[in-house]
């Protein structure tokens, strides 16, 4: 269990609501009637097999994809198509993504204070001398003024966590994020991720590294085919794992 | 011819940096064609006759001719970003409009355009009869427009759709989204068809002729008919438009390489 789960007496804040959210894509039922919640502070970890809906359950968090039916509440806003709230809540609502999504004609320093200039309206003072702070955090204030091609996956993939960071989200949203790198480089994104954690950041993590669900996810989420198959916290999913399915899963995943 | 074309786009000391570099590249080929435009006359006037006898003329034809190819230049950037923005919308009446301007634009001569615009229009609306200068403008925009408007379409579908969800994933707004992220990315991405369209347009205002607008070509013809010496005359023009499309290519050779953050270009 991590260092800032919520203290004991003191009821968890919930911070994102989901309620009977069905999803298809075309004839293939992709998400059934799925009920959970996340709460402020928490890390949790969504595991699953390829194609068990684990990722769409994520992006419809910030709505990258819509919700047929159900509801999804984030900090007190409806996620539906009012566009106005909807970029009051993707402001709030961090993402990091599996390919990075790094603006190319950008420098790493205006690819971190674009947003908080634009949206959060900070000068560009203001804005680039928190981005500075964020690209230390990250361990890359020395490539501030290189252009994302420069660098290598696991410092892009470091770059799109403070840029996430830089608008002082109130969740970030992590889609695979170590997925697409080599695996050197991995490690250093990990790191990076277990440094948030601690800070008390709400984290929704996707992905597939279980030595980092075991050691700072307060919560597992199991999909499989639409559903949450399993809610446990990581000692009992990964220690007293009594599902035949889960078992399986979690022997192909460490092989 | 590339090794030339190379020594003319960096004669820059190699130490200055890319924008620097594509800065000095636009600057000197802007006053270039501002020096042949004022003072090109001279060089011309010491020619040996014919062309030197009727530089004047050649001067001022050349002058038609740039001011058709900047006015229609800059018009039919506008109409082709207002095409392409319609070709991609999700609003299916804009599509029909702009599906149907791409259309018919490039499905008829650019001659029949000219025509059409200076004499059939004004049948039609008599309150749109314009001068054959402005017509010819108004003809060439409208043509150049819906070539640029595939261009740009081209380079708005190449911006990969992560780009847009990271964008809005921060919560930036459609109209910043559009400014910072995918605009950039996908005039990049048109630059080279948007030059080659303008250098077409300057070929093709040539056209002009058609309705008796006074430019290099009509310039060029006219003295060949007078002096009966066809070889010299025509070459001139012909010299005239290769040196201006030129100076067109360094120009838009240097805005490439501005862009070109990632050094892709050797």
């Amino acid at each position: 269990m991590s260092a800032h789960a919520a203290t004991p007496g003191q009821a968890p804040v919930q911070l994102i609501t989901v309620q009977g959210v069905n999803k298809s894509f075309g004839n293939v039922q992709v998400l059934k009637d799925v009920n959970t919640h996340f709460n402020a502070g928490e890390v949790t970890v969504i595991l699953g097999a390829s194609g068990s809906g684990k990722s769409t359950l994520l992006r419809m968090l910030n709505r990258l994809e819509t919700h047929d039916s159900g509801r999804i509440v984030v900090d007190g806003i409806e996620v539906n198509d009012d566009l106005a709230e909807l970029d009051k809540l993707r402001a709030e609502v961090g993402m990091v993504f599996q390919q990075f999504n790094l603006f190319p004609h950008l420098s790493v320093l205006d690819n971190v204070t674009l947003a908080p200039r634009r949206v959060r309206k900070l000068s560009r003072a203001a804005a680039e001398q928190r981005g500075m702070e964020l690209l230390d955090r990250v361990g890359l204030k020395a490539h501030a003024h290189k252009h994302p091609f420069q660098l290598s996956g696991g410092q892009q993939q470091r770059v799109a966590i403070a840029r996430a960071l830089a608008m002082e989200p109130r969740v970030i949203l992590f889609d695979e994020p170590t997925s697409a790198l080599d695996p050197e480089m991995v490690k250093e994104v990990l790191d990076v991720m277990k440094q948030l954690a601690r800070s008390g950041m709400t984290m929704i993590v996707v992905t597939h590294e279980m030595g980092f669900a075991r050691e700072v996810g307060d919560r597992v989420l199991f999909v499989d085919k639409g559903c949450i198959a399993q809610d446990a916290p990581p000692e009992q999913f990964f220690g007293a794992q009594t599902s035949e399915r889960i078992r399986a899963f979690l022997g192909q995943i460490a092989h | 011819m590339n090794a030339l074309i190379r020594m003319l786009a960096s004669p820059w000391p190699a130490h200055w940096g890319r924008a620097r570099k594509s800065s000095a590249t636009m600057l000197s080929a802007t006053l270039l064609m501002v020096a042949v435009l004022w003072l090109g006359a001279l060089p011309l006037s010491w020619m040996p006759d014919p062309i030197g006898n009727n530089a004047i003329f050649y001067i001022e034809g050349v002058r038609t001719t740039v001011m058709l190819t900047v006015m229609a230049g800059l018009a039919g950037v506008v109409l082709g970003l207002l095409g392409a923005l319609g070709k991609t919308s999700s609003i299916w009446p804009f599509r029909l409009v702009a599906g149907l301007y791409v259309w018919v634009v490039r499905g008829t001569p650019l001659i029949i355009q000219i025509l059409f615009v200076t004499f059939a229009l004004p049948q039609i609306v008599p309150a749109l009869r314009m001068t054959e200068f402005t017509s010819a403008c108004v003809a060439l925009a409208i043509n150049i427009g819906a070539y640029n408007a595939e261009a740009i379409r081209a380079g708005l579908l190449a911006v990969p759709k992560g780009q847009l969800e990271a964008a809005r994933s921060l919560g930036l707004s459609q109209g910043w989204t559009f400014l910072d992220i995918v605009f950039p990315q996908a005039f990049k991405i048109a630059l080279p068809s948007l030059v080659n369209n303008v250098v077409g347009l300057l070929k093709d205002s040539s056209l002009a002729y058609s309705i008796g607008v006074v430019e290099l070509t009509a310039v060029g013809n006219r003295i060949q008919s007078v002096t009966f010496l066809p070889v010299p005359t025509l070459t001139a023009a012909a010299l005239i438009y290769l040196l201006l499309t030129t100076m067109m290519t360094l120009v838009s050779d240097a805005i490439e390489r501005r862009f070109d953050v990632e050094g892709k270009l050797k």
